[in-house]
């Protein structure tokens, strides 16, 4: 398949038998519907936000093993601490797409992000993208442009701050003899 | 797959609201009327399966407005799974969809060993299929029993529960509790399997199709059922592939789409079952689909137990140390197996960076689990695709030219499981 | 021991007519004492044997722990051996709200309304341990145990409870209540 043709091609990534394809964020939604009528990616199973805050910082500790992968069984490969590859951007968004075919092809479209900056919504695309667009928006605070419903769907109307970012506490009540270091 | 192109449509076009997809609003002549009476079938409502709340808009007893509110169960899983290291994150996907919970443990733990490059020894591939499959008629007989008790038939609530707790009592058996058993472990399986779970297994499933043959004496033919069901809830299969639907809601619309045959997944290309597919897109037929998949259960369990006695003595969890705990009994003798259990319980194991997204079967649909690694002991972000989440966008669609006495009938079809919705 | 009439202070018309012997009802009772064969008991003992052989929960099921309430339900752990298999979706017509489930700060508010919907006498079990105390959610969501907002009769812990845990729980509230120990909004003295 040859993603360069779709529209706001940045870079495509393949790891773990998996296709990335990385598209400009202002171009995602005709990127979403080159994938539905030229490529056939016509099933949205998920969209999901990721916030790279502090991430490679102190408590990110990476990975101790070899450089290219994980024979940490191999003699003479402890000591080599890989630290995280860093990331462009705050935020990243991924659109996981399934064309409901022979081989189930699947491809993840990535559209990365600062905070305040709006994503497009592809609800004209996919109408199952309104409540996911929806649930970024009230867990991560990601503003969808053209939504035409965009309100808190999992929390209360009135609660303040986006929890699963990486500045909001945790919340809870403490509990003695476990602090986080 | 084939969505057949030569299928008849259920209805003409689409009916996914326009202005908004799952809000189903009312014609703007309705509202100048003044006859509209917006009721809230609020969070505590005997027939919402679990809290979900419904603004339901009638005239007379015509549903012309439905909003669904959610975020009642709203739990904050993701972000406590981050706090936790990835051993101790593994008890947290199941009470997600508490119903159907082996299938969130299967996804999380498949997501992490897709990460990890893991190979998974065959007694453990196997012995999750049989739990996963188990689960997936545990899940079916509280949907029906739950649905037939919503539309009045209560009797079959009994019924259904008599064999859930057999499938319980095999749970119990082998992990050591009945729902929420944190049995699969990354690698395989946390302990290896007892000793007289077969000849319990072989009952079960000797007993399973008598058992489904009363249930269908008791609805198949009940006026009163068919009446109640046949018609109900329509839904195309183009609106259903918009709106992101799989699995029995899916299949019931004539998709036929089966994540265990079409993308398998463990050992599921090595057993022999049929996919059912019903063309008319209503609530008798996503009803027929789960019957018909119990069938299909039954005869993977049967499989899965006739490959699993041959595999007896056989390792249930991958050897790698850097990852899997050590059998208990090493303690005592090795130092490794004592520094490497200190290190996995309380540092935890490392993944190595990299983002994945695993998917399953689930009763309710396409489950899947996103992560994100950073190389650390923690996760750096967990995500659930929910199937019950997307089975409740369909509720407007569905609710169209709908009396109030039929959304309950849809409500239960849809199957949702607010923990899953809610996450 | 038989306990008399007289030891409770009541003058029964044996004492104020000496002479009169027998009455019908005792020859046909065909006893030498009375009292050996009627049941003496207080109104109170005698309302709250009631109020245990029939307390109606109300449908209050929120998570897993729901699954395990309808198993209770179900033909191997029959409730209805208590008096209990009416589960009530009106809250006016319940006496016991089984809180089973984690709750969120959303569904507080509805919680409460419940639980001020019913009626006097009421009790409260909170099921499972997200119920109890927040359970393995401390985080922003839910709340940390549902004694914040209502008070709690009985806890019963575990992850969900079994269904005889479950039981256990509220034979231990009739047991209580026979005894004469009464519901949590009267020992806390809060508002009910």
């Amino acid at each position: 398949m040859n993603w360069n043709e779709i529209p706001g091609f940045v870079e495509v990534k393949s790891a773990h038998g998996e296709t990335t394809v990385v598209v400009e964020r202002e171009r995602i939604r005709d990127a979403c519907s080159y994938a539905r009528d030229e490529l056939g990616f016509n099933f949205l199973a998920d969209i999901v936000a990721t916030d790279y805050l502090h991430w490679g910082g102190k408590g990110v500790s990476g990975y101790i093993g070899t450089a290219s992968g994980r024979d940490l069984n191999l003699p003479m490969t402890q000591g080599l601490q890989v630290q995280p590859q860093p990331k462009p951007w705050r935020f990243s968004v991924s659109y996981h797409l399934l064309a409901l075919r022979e081989g189930a092809p699947r491809v993840r479209l990535q559209v990365w992000l600062e905070d305040g900056e709006p994503v497009p919504s592809v609800i004209s695309v996919w109408p199952t993208a309104d409540w996911h667009e929806r649930e970024l928006f009230d867990l991560m605070g990601i503003r969808f442009e053209g939504h035409p419903n965009l309100v808190r769907i999992l929390l209360e109307d009135d609660w303040e701050g986006h929890p699963l970012r990486k500045d909001y506490p945790i919340g809870g009540e403490p509990v003695r003899f476990s602090d986080a270091e | 797959m084939t969505i057949a192109p030569e299928r008849t449509a259920i209805y003409e076009g689409s009916r996914i609201p326009k202005r908004v997809p799952t809000i189903l609003d009312v014609p703007p002549e309705l509202v100048a009327t003044d006859d509209i009476l917006q009721v809230n079938f609020g969070p505590n409502h005997p027939s919402t399966h679990g809290v979900l709340r419904l603004i339901v808009d009638l005239d007379g007893e015509q549903v012309v407005g439905v909003d669904a509110v959610i975020g009642y169960l709203h739990t904050g899983f993701e972000k406590n799974m981050e706090q936790k290291t990835w051993w101790k994150a593994i008890t947290y996907p199941e009470r997600i969809d508490y119903v159907g919970y082996q299938n969130n443990e299967l996804t999380f733990v498949l997501a992490i060993e897709k990460l990890l490059a893991i190979a998974i020894p065959e007694k453990a591939i196997w012995m999750r299929m049989l739990l996963c499959e188990l689960n997936r008629i545990h899940s079916h007989l509280v949907y029906l029993g739950t649905s037939a008790l919503e539309l009045g038939a209560i009797s079959m609530f009994w019924y259904t529960f008599r064999e859930r707790e057999m499938i319980l009592d095999l749970s119990e058996m082998v992990a050591g509790a009945r729902m929420h058993t944190r049995y699969f472990q990354v690698g395989g399986l946390a302990e290896d399997i007892p000793s007289g779970f077969f000849p319990e297994c072989r009952t079960f499933v000797e007993w399973m199709p008598k058992a489904l043959d009363d249930y269908l004496g008791l609805l198949d033919r009940n006026q009163i059922w068919l009446e109640r069901t046949k018609g109900i809830g329509l839904l195309s299969a183009d609106d259903a592939i918009a709106l992101g639907q799989s699995g029995p809601i899916a299949r019931a619309s004539g998709i036929d789409w089966d994540l265990r045959r079409d993308d398998p997944y463990l050992a599921y290309d090595r057993v022999d079952f049929k996919v059912p597919v019903y063309p008319g897109g209503d609530v008798y037929d996503r009803y027929r689909v789960r019957m018909d998949e119990m069938a299909e259960s039954t005869r993977i369990v049967r499989q899965c137990l006739d490959k699993l006695e041959r595999l007896e003595g056989k390792p249930w969890i991958a050897d790698d140390r850097k990852v899997v705990l050590p059998p208990r009994e090493e303690l005592h003798t090795s130092m490794e197996s004592l520094i490497h259990h200190f290190k996995i319980v309380t540092e935890g194991y490392r993944v190595p960076e990299g983002e994945v997204y695993v998917a399953v079967e689930s009763p309710r649909g396409e489950s899947g689990c996103y992560v994100v690694s950073d190389g650390g002991p923690r996760p750096w972000r967990v995500h659930f695709r929910a199937p019950s989440f997307v089975a409740l966008e369909a509720t407007a669609t569905c609710m169209h030219d709908a009396l109030i006495a039929d959304m309950v009938a849809v409500i239960g079809s849809l199957d949702a499981v607010m923990g899953d919705t809610d996450r | 021991m038989v306990t008399r009439l007289r030891d409770y202070g009541l003058q029964s018309e044996r004492l104020l007519w000496p002479t009169k012997g027998p009455s019908h009802f005792e020859e046909e009772m065909g006893v030498e004492d009375l009292e050996q064969a009627l049941g003496l008991t207080t109104l109170e003992k005698a309302v709250r044997w009631a109020q245990t052989k029939s307390m109606w929960p109300d449908t209050f099921g929120l998570a897993c722990c729901a699954i395990e309430m309808m198993a209770i339900v179900s033909a191997r752990y029959d409730i209805a051996r208590f008096g209990m298999e009416a589960f009530r979706s009106s809250p006016r017509q319940a006496d016991l709200l089984i809180v089973s489930g984690r709750v969120s700060h959303k569904m507080a508010a509805p919680l409460r309304q419940i639980y001020d919907q019913m009626v006097e006498p009421k009790w409260v079990i909170a099921m499972g341990a997200c119920a109890s105390s927040g359970g393995m959610f401390n985080n922003y969501a839910i709340l940390q145990g549902v004694d914040r907002i209502v008070p709690v009769d009985i806890y019963v812990p575990f992850c969900p409870p079994r269904p005889e845990a479950l039981m256990e729980g509220i034979i231990r509230l009739h047991e209580a209540h026979l005894a004469g120990v009464p519901p949590a909004y009267e020992r806390r003295q809060v508002a009910t």
